[in-house]
């Protein structure tokens, strides 16, 4: 009988495991960096063969329950969030595989059937600051917008009955601060946590103590592989990035390794991935100063991609065994620093101007290549910073350039933020810039922060363009899921999407103690100063003449007198001087005055 | 006034922002070897660049570092005279802070002065600066990008950079050409501009009057004093070193020399080092000028001084807000002691209260003209012709008025147009004999415009305008520049105050005419030439205050045009008609017997 239950659990067990279907892949691509950063980029990928309708998301085996339920609950098509600290330099780092601006990001898609987009928004955003401890809570439809260009799906849709723009929500929190608080959850959406695999190099000791750190979560749809993608898939992606700076990692070498790295060596793949594999980019070998990789790796794959080849060092974690290990470079002679080369394109974002009355914000858009490049730009400007829409200006090489399209909905104070998109071709080898003024405005008193004298983020501005050639380009082709499909996958371009840097904005603080302190000793000096000055200045003492007037002269001259005060009334001219009243004093005004 | 109030009421200096932390962790800067090897190599390539910066040197320097490194190209159109074209050439470095995205930054500038310069060399400030940018990039705690700036041309490299910086123009447009940056590190929170003339440095004078009479925050004053005194490093405050005496004559002449000389730098509007341009900008900047060690007795190293500016940039780094706490409007009678707004502002209102109340008592005055002319007419019906003759014509005053501030408007905007008139004289010349031309017009014009025979009432009236005016510009000029509204106060406010509405004395006139605005400059400058070279004598004295005079008038007015100060501004338009406005009244000779004014009761209120 024990023996058929167990038989029974067994069975059930297996069925249940052969119809979840889902796949785990772990990946992690070292790369040193022309100005001597290295770059070291985590992606953890599960695969399940299932999509919304067919399931509620109740159940789940190796993708994440937690953010399984909030997928179901909001209707999500598909879902993006990065938590970054510092900035990545495009300038002098090239592109990374995922751009992240600083602080959170979130975009999601929300599915036809979902009604009230809005509703559904904010409660995601407060569902997802629980799931990873982040103030994404803050975001509503006060700060976020919907773009109409910069952001598609990036998996499967439906081509009959697209979504459109209404179903897609973006917003930034430039000021998020993004820590240890941030990675633990996250790390608890992986199946082996950091127990295992390439996810124990994590330490949040020395991953901040990078000069780039950003944590991703990609949810989409994806087709089925070698299938019509009559059936569409989920597909997640958790990812890492990190930026290592080998000088303040008290390097006297340019010589670096995984222990070095990350405080400790690799010790065996996670059990439940179907691969486990570390890749290095050696393509600087053959053109830098050699290194030696110790131990030798497992393969080396040369791939060549819209006219660059790189060749990447493969090792594979399944093979290593359980056992710790280390993956050193050593360079045999010290290594020279080659002139930057700057990638196709890149962006510097600043404020112009000065006080506290008007400002600019500029972008700086370098297009390196020989042949012009279509970009879409994208601005995500707070409702506290007022921007101007005729004083928008695109000028290149001291002219104005036309833009082919312009999107612009003005913010309205707390309810909505300025989106604008623009889409304006870079002429070949030109620096373009984009410039829009804003003024500085007086916020609520308590609006304020307890700090307001820090200033006011501004955040990123996205810009996407389609790459014509893939130098300093790492990024995934759109269909693929994990870093094998980007080897020779050339193709005929290249999206990638920039985020520039945020920025700070002084907005006219009050000293909140001041306004007190002013009215008081203000209202006090007019009260006491006014008066007297007032009477002394206009009105004078005079001795009048008293008349004794009694019975019925006195009744007619005061009649006379009423008359005369009316007529004077009407007439408006001067001010009577004849006061032939009962009283023995009167103030009577000058005339001059 | 000020005097009495600063020595009784002297209140410690103290820190307002928390979280500055000065001083809380141990210096670490040990690269003073490294400072001294890139001292040598600086010179040598120095001499090899006589007139200009060696910009490839410090690039690769920079470079070397992993620095962003860029150049910053500037031109100058010169405003006055014929317009002639300079150009200069900034370096500088940003150092990426791997705490941050680049959205503060802080400064460390230095000026540099190629070998045929006439100023001291600033190339062991330089080395100094190079070796901490070193020492700086290894640091894993910047939460803020540093910029290292080396300027070229003394301040005017500095305006371009900023100006390029904020993507603004400051001075007259097309004046200077500010050209574009290549990288920026987002809002600025603070700077040090570091003068260090020698490797062995005896003291260092921390200087702060900024353009306009600008000052920094008390805070970063404070810090830099602290951080000195922390490091062992001898520090001053206008070249005046804090002493311990219990002698309190000592100490209240020291203070009184102190203030007076912060009081006099502050007045002349022009900043006396890099860092007065930054305050226009929001940045709190202070600059460290080290001297060399004379004497005996152990100098200050690059060792020490390197400490100090690492403490300052750490402590700087802690900021969380930008400078807002502490003051920004204060006077400083020693290193550690202030005097606040709050003290030394009632001095200046009650100079120009004295004008008020003067002003006050000629309007009762001419009320009570006005009231006994409608006494001595019986039938003062409602409109009676009586009435005209007493009234005030408001309308003539104001045509006075009018005349006068447009003389000073046309002198202003003409100052470009006179230098430009011949090429047979220099532009200093021009500009000194269009000017001396001018002020003599104002001097005579009484005489030629005579518009109407003005009534005894009128001249009261106008008197009563040229007070008030002159109350008013103090007043709204002390806001900003106390130091020079002070002065002026004190030179003006006592003759003015004694000056009647007509039948003044000749005395009182030729007091007047050596009071002339354009002649005061002469004063001032001849006063500071005596002091600077006593060992001349009286004729060769005149002789160079007067080319200085002449020089003086021209920084003026191009120190307007570039840095948009506007002392010269001020002068030519409101100080210049206030004046005239007085002369006017000096020239007014009324038959009746105008009523006397108490000047000891004004004196007494003026107290």
């Amino acid at each position: 009988m024990m023996k058929h239950f167990v038989f029974f659990i067994i069975s059930i067990h297996l069925a249940f495991c052969v119809f979840q279907e889902d796949h785990f892949y772990e990946e992690l691509l070292l790369k040193p960096l022309p100005s001597g950063h290295v770059y070291s980029y985590f992606q953890f990928t599960t695969v399940w063969n299932t999509d919304y309708n067919s399931h509620k998301f109740d159940h789940s085996h190796l993708f994440p329950r937690s953010l399984g339920e909030v997928v179901g609950r909001f209707n999500i098509q598909e879902l993006h969030i990065s938590l970054t600290e510092g900035l990545w330099r495009h300038e002098s780092w090239g592109y990374p595989v995922n751009d992240a601006p600083p602080g959170a990001e979130v975009w999601a898609w929300f599915r036809k059937d979902c009604e009230d987009v809005d509703k559904k928004w904010k409660e995601l955003t407060a569902a997802l600051s629980g799931l990873l401890c982040a103030s994404l809570n803050f975001i509503d439809s006060s700060n976020s917008i919907s773009p109409e260009l910069s952001f598609r799906l990036s998996g499967a849709d439906n081509l009959l009955n697209p979504l459109n723009h209404t179903h897609l929500r973006y917003a930034t929190l430039p000021r998020e601060i993004v820590c240890t608080e941030n990675l633990t959850p996250w790390k608890k959406l992986l199946p082996c946590d950091s127990k295992k695999g390439l996810a124990t190099l994590l330490n949040a000791g020395h991953i901040h103590n990078t000069n780039y750190h950003s944590l991703g979560i990609h949810l989409r749809q994806i087709c089925k592989p070698d299938s019509n993608c009559e059936e569409p898939i989920i597909e997640l992606t958790q990812t890492v990035s990190l930026v290592y700076d080998l000088v303040i990692l008290e390097s006297s070498t340019q010589d670096w390794s995984v222990r070095k790295l990350f405080g400790i060596g690799l010790g065996g793949s996670c059990p439940l991935a179907e691969s486990s594999l570390v890749y290095l980019d050696v393509s600087s070998n053959q053109t830098g100063s050699p290194f030696l990789l110790t131990p030798e790796p497992h393969e080396r794959v040369v791939s060549s991609k819209g006219g660059y080849t790189s060749e990447f060092a493969v090792f594979d974690i399944k093979k290593m065994g359980d056992k710790l290990f280390n993956i050193a470079l050593t360079h045999e002679k010290p290594r020279i620093y080659h002139l930057n080369v700057p990638p196709v394109i890149y962006a510097n974002r600043y404020i112009v101007g000065y006080g506290q009355e008007q400002g600019g914000i500029v972008t700086k858009l370098h297009n390196t290549h020989w042949a012009p490049i279509t970009v879409i730009f994208l601005e995500n400007i707070p409702w506290f910073v007022p921007i101007y829409f005729h004083t928008l200006k695109i000028r290149s090489g001291g002219k104005e350039i036309k833009p082919i399209l312009k999107k612009f909905v003005p913010g309205k104070e707390r309810i909505r933020p300025y989106y604008l998109e623009v889409v304006v071709e870079l002429k070949p080898r030109s620096v373009t810039e984009i410039s829009i003024e804003f003024d500085y405005m007086f916020l609520k008193w308590q609006e304020y922060p307890p700090d307001a004298n820090h200033g006011f983020y501004v955040g990123s501005a996205v810009i996407t363009a389609l790459l014509p050639v893939a130098r300093n380009f790492t990024g995934l082709p759109q269909e693929g899921s994990l870093f094998a499909s980007s080897m020779n996958a050339s193709r005929p371009s290249y999206l990638i999407q920039l985020r520039t840097e945020a920025l700070i904005i002084n907005l006219p603080t009050p000293d909140f103690s001041m306004p007190y302190n002013v009215i008081c000793l203000a209202c006090t000096v007019v009260a006491l100063a006014f008066g007297p000055i007032h009477n002394i200045t206009t009105k004078k003492l005079l001795m009048m003449k008293i008349n004794n007037d009694k019975g019925i002269g006195g009744f007619i001259k005061r009649a006379k007198f009423a008359l005369s005060k009316l007529k004077s009334k009407f007439q408006k001219n001067e001010t009577t001087e004849e006061t032939p009243n009962s009283c023995s004093c009167s103030e009577t005004k000058n005339k001059d005055d | 006034m000020s005097v009495v109030i600063s020595l009784n009421l002297l209140t410690a200096t103290y820190f307002s922002e928390n979280a500055l932390l000065p001083g809380l962790v141990k210096g670490e800067y040990d690269m003073d070897t490294e400072a001294r090897s890139l001292l040598v190599e600086l010179e040598a390539e120095a001499a090899s660049h006589p007139h200009t910066l060696p910009s490839a040197w410090l690039l690769s320097r920079f470079h070397r570092l992993s620095l962003d490194a860029y150049t910053h190209n500037f031109t100058l159109n010169y405003p006055l005279g014929s317009s002639s074209k300079f150009t200069g050439r900034n370096v500088y470095g940003i150092l990426r802070a791997a705490r941050s995205s680049s959205m503060e930054a802080v400064m460390l500038t230095v000026p540099y002065r190629p070998p045929d310069s006439v100023h001291p060399t600033t190339a062991p400030g330089l080395a100094l600066m190079l070796s901490l940018a070193k020492f700086f990039r290894r640091q894993k705690y910047w939460a803020k990008d540093i910029i290292f700036l080396v300027t070229e041309h003394e301040q005017l490299g500095a305006q371009a950079w900023l100006e390029a910086y904020h993507g603004a123009s400051c001075g007259l447009p097309g004046v200077l050409d500010h050209g574009d940056l290549g990288g920026r590190g987002g809002a600025i929170q603070a700077a040090i501009n570091l003068e260090i003339h020698a490797s062995k440095i005896g003291y260092i004078d921390i200087k702060v009057a900024g353009l306009n009479g600008q000052l920094p925050n008390l805070d970063l004053v404070n810090l830099v004093h602290r951080m000195c005194s922390k490091e062992g490093v001898r520090h001053t405050f206008n070249n005046k070193e804090k002493v311990y005496k219990n002698n309190w004559w000592a100490t209240w002449s020291r203070g009184i020399h102190t203030l007076v000389s912060m009081v006099l730098t502050q007045a002349t509007g022009m900043p006396n080092g890099n860092h007065g341009l930054f305050h226009r900008f929001g940045i709190e900047a202070v600059t460290l000028e080290g001297f060399e060690k004379v004497g005996r007795g152990s100098p200050a190293t690059f060792f020490q001084v390197g400490r100090v500016l690492e403490g300052l940039f750490r402590s700087l780094n802690n900021l969380l807000e930008r400078f807002h706490q502490s003051f920004f409007f204060y006077l400083l009678p020693d290193t550690d002691r202030y005097i606040s707004i709050g003290l030394y502002m009632p001095c200046l209102v009650m100079l120009a209260g004295a004008l008020i109340i003067k002003a006050f008592t000629l309007w009762i005055k001419v009320q009570n003209n006005i009231s006994i002319a409608e006494m001595e007419s019986p039938s003062s019906d409602e409109n009676d012709e009586e009435d005209k003759t007493v009234n005030l014509n408001v309308m003539l005053v104001g045509t006075a008025v009018f005349i006068n501030h447009l003389q000073g408007v046309l002198l202003f905007s003409g100052t470009q147009h006179f230098t430009r008139i011949t090429d047979a004289y220099s532009t200093e010349n021009l500009l000194y004999g269009s000017y001396l031309i001018g002020c003599l017009l104002t001097i005579v014009s009484p005489y030629i415009i005579r518009l109407h025979k003005k009534t005894d009432n009128q001249w009261v009236l106008l008197n009563i305008i040229a007070l008030l005016e002159l109350a008013t510009v103090l007043l709204a000029v002390g806001m900003n520049n106390f130091s020079l509204a002070f002065l002026t106060a004190v030179i003006y406010v006592p003759p003015a105050l004694w000056l009647q509405s007509s039948n003044n004395r000749w005395y009182k006139k030729l007091l007047w005419i050596v009071l002339h605005p354009f002649f005061m400059l002469s004063w001032v400058v001849l006063g500071f030439t005596a002091v600077t070279f006593p060992e001349l004598e009286p004729l060769q004295l005149l002789t160079k205050a007067f080319v200085a005079n002449k020089q003086a008038l021209v920084l003026c007015a191009v120190d307007s045009y570039i840095y948009a100060s506007w002392t010269f501004n001020v002068a030519t338009i409101f100080f210049l008609p206030t004046w005239s406005l007085f002369w006017q009244l000096t020239q007014s000779h009324s038959e009746s017997i105008e009523a006397t004014f108490d000047e000891e009761e004004t004196a007494k209120k003026q107290q």
